[in-house]
């Protein structure tokens, strides 16, 4: 396999309304990538769209609608879903389309319009439950991450303050990101516990919020870096995925197993074998405070249950020795599903090439991990990136 | 990278409702026909078991998920369900908030693979992981074949 570099990487502001629609969001996004790789949609040999579910933007079949916003038409084109793992898979994609020598260049653009969905997006998720055994007892979405949460706690005896302390770390991060939708400087571990319960034990500020925004990298061979004199290209270490059961009784929900898995494939190739060690920084999926203590065990950058005590012990900080979610994350920055690719892969591509700015981590940094989740909460995709 | 504000108010900008209009009739599918039929007609809770693999599927399937095998080894959960993990919900299906928080919880049996999700008849500080309970049926003559022929869980 060819080696893969990402080269650019553009996103939106993530708000909860915008007034473009999903194509204006596409291009804006995409003329910002090819800006930041000095390149025109011409230099473009293929493009990846990546999208949660249709029904949020309201256009089933949205990845045809958004096709011309980016640079799609005449070209090899392809949409990739894996549910809320898209922000991470779409990037994959895009790399096997070049690590494979099909392709040189490859635009990635991932894009999500959740304001159009009325009453509140919370309504599409109540279609993606089995319609016989789920949808009588008309569950919501948060309950799901209510127990999971509850579960994780329960077997490692979490205080609920240890999580909380994630959601204040990202979005006091937030506070550097020129997108950010809910970044606060002055957070308090109290102000998320004494926000409103959704489901208990789930509050209103454990939550990311959902958003409008679009997000686009630019990914090549090491020859078409070489040959476009690419300045600081960051390079695909390893990827990975895996998918456990949909059944969601049929999982022990302390641990996320898929990622685990997906993590041991990325890892492999990127000869990774102790992830504390070897990764510089993370950025796990954090739509949540408790996933993103979920997402570090998943991903073996701490010992099951230990996660909760790096945060408390300042170690995820910016400046601590494992920094996670420097760019204030899913919380911080917002949760436009896919587009949130602009703050996992765009952000390990900003930090490994020094482009983060006022979020760049203070020590010099070499390997970074993300991870994204979803499909029907039982999937995750895991890049390592160096620089 | 550059970045513009913009305005985040809607209502300020030519916007216009619509709907995906679409209805649906779903089967309950061969397991489920038998499942829910169980259900309704006998109060039991069938699993199905997979000899080759030693696993015992709730809600029960037409086929393993392992060896990709049929299943035909049908047999009702037996003893009490514990309770693995709850949540206490302020918010309803529809984000508003009910008159009282609801208990939901994640249903297991011993020896079995899967389990349910269901509502658990306890007051929120009772909600534990750990407690074991039963299910509460409609009485038998007015179940219709569902999931919610099961009201609730209950110690
Ligand atoms: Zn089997």
């Amino acid at each position: 396999m060819r080696k893969v570099a990402c080269i650019g990487a553009g996103m939106t502001l993530f708000r909860r309304r915008l007034q473009e629609t999903p194509k204006e969001m596409c291009w804006e996004a995409a003329r910002m990538a090819l800006d930041q790789a000095g390149l025109e949609i011409g230099d473009v040999d293929a493009v990846v769209f990546g999208s949660a579910p249709d029904a949020f933007d309201g256009i089933h079949m949205k990845g045809e609608n958004v096709l011309d916003a980016c640079g799609g038409i005449g070209r090899p084109y392809v949409r990739v879903f894996t549910g809320g793992g898209t922000g991470v898979f779409s990037p994959i994609a895009a790399y096997w389309h070049v690590a494979s020598g099909l392709f040189d260049c490859v635009l990635v653009v991932n894009e999500e319009k959740m304001s159009s969905c009325q009453p509140h997006p919370q309504s599409v998720f109540g279609h993606i439950w089995d319609p016989i055994l789920d949808r009588p007892l008309k569950p919501n979405l948060v309950w799901i991450f209510a127990m999971e949460m509850n579960r994780y706690m329960t077997v490692h005896n979490v205080r609920y303050e240890d999580v909380a302390a994630v959601a204040v770390k990202n979005k006091r991060n937030a506070v550097g990101h020129p997108c950010a939708q809910l970044a606060d400087p002055h957070i308090t571990v109290e102000d998320v516990m004494n926000s409103e319960v959704m489901a208990w034990p789930v509050h209103r500020l454990d939550i990311s919020p959902p958003s409008d925004g679009a997000s686009a990298l630019v990914v090549c061979s090491e020859e078409f870096a070489r040959t476009h004199r690419i300045e600081s290209p960051v390079w695909f270490a390893g990827v990975g995925w895996n998918i456990d059961t949909t059944f969601w009784t049929d999982r022990d929900l302390y641990f996320p197993e898929y990622l685990a898995n997906a993590a041991k494939i990325a890892y492999k190739q990127a000869r990774i074998t102790d992830p504390r060690r070897q990764i510089d920084f993370a950025e796990p999926y954090d739509p949540f405070d408790y996933k993103e203590l979920h997402h570090m065990e998943g991903l073996g950058l701490c010992k099951k249950g230990e996660a909760p005590r790096l945060t408390r012990e300042g170690v995820t900080q910016r400046d601590g020795d494992l920094p996670t979610c420097p760019s204030g994350g899913l919380l911080g920055v917002g949760n436009p599903i896919a587009a949130t690719m602009g703050i996992k892969v765009g952000e390990l591509y900003l930090q490994l090439s020094g482009q983060a700015g006022q979020r760049q981590i203070p020590h010099e940094v070499r390997t970074g991990v993300t991870n994204a989740w979803g499909d029907l909460m039982q999937f995750s995709s895991v890049v390592v990136m160096r620089a | 990278m550059t970045f513009r504000d913009r305005t985040t108010n809607v209502d300020a900008l030519r916007s216009w409702r619509g709907d995906v209009e679409a209805d649906y009739i779903y089967t309950t599918g061969v397991a489920g026909e038998r499942f829910f039929t169980e259900l309704r007609d006998t109060g039991r809770i069938l699993a199905a078991h997979c000899e080759a693999c030693e696993r015992t599927y709730l809600p029960p399937r037409m086929y393993c998920e392992k060896c990709l095998g049929p299943l035909s080894d049908w047999r009702p959960v037996r003893g009490p369900a514990t309770v693995e993990a709850v949540t206490i919900a302020s918010v309803d299906a529809h984000g508003n908030r009910p008159p009282e928080p609801e208990v939901w919880a994640v249903l297991r049996w011993r020896g079995i693979h899967g389990g349910l999700v269901h509502r658990l008849a306890v007051p929120p500080k009772q909600a534990k992981p750990g407690l074991k309970v039963h299910p509460v049926l409609r009485p038998a003559g007015s179940r219709v074949g569902n999931i919610t022929d099961i009201l609730y869980f209950a110690p």
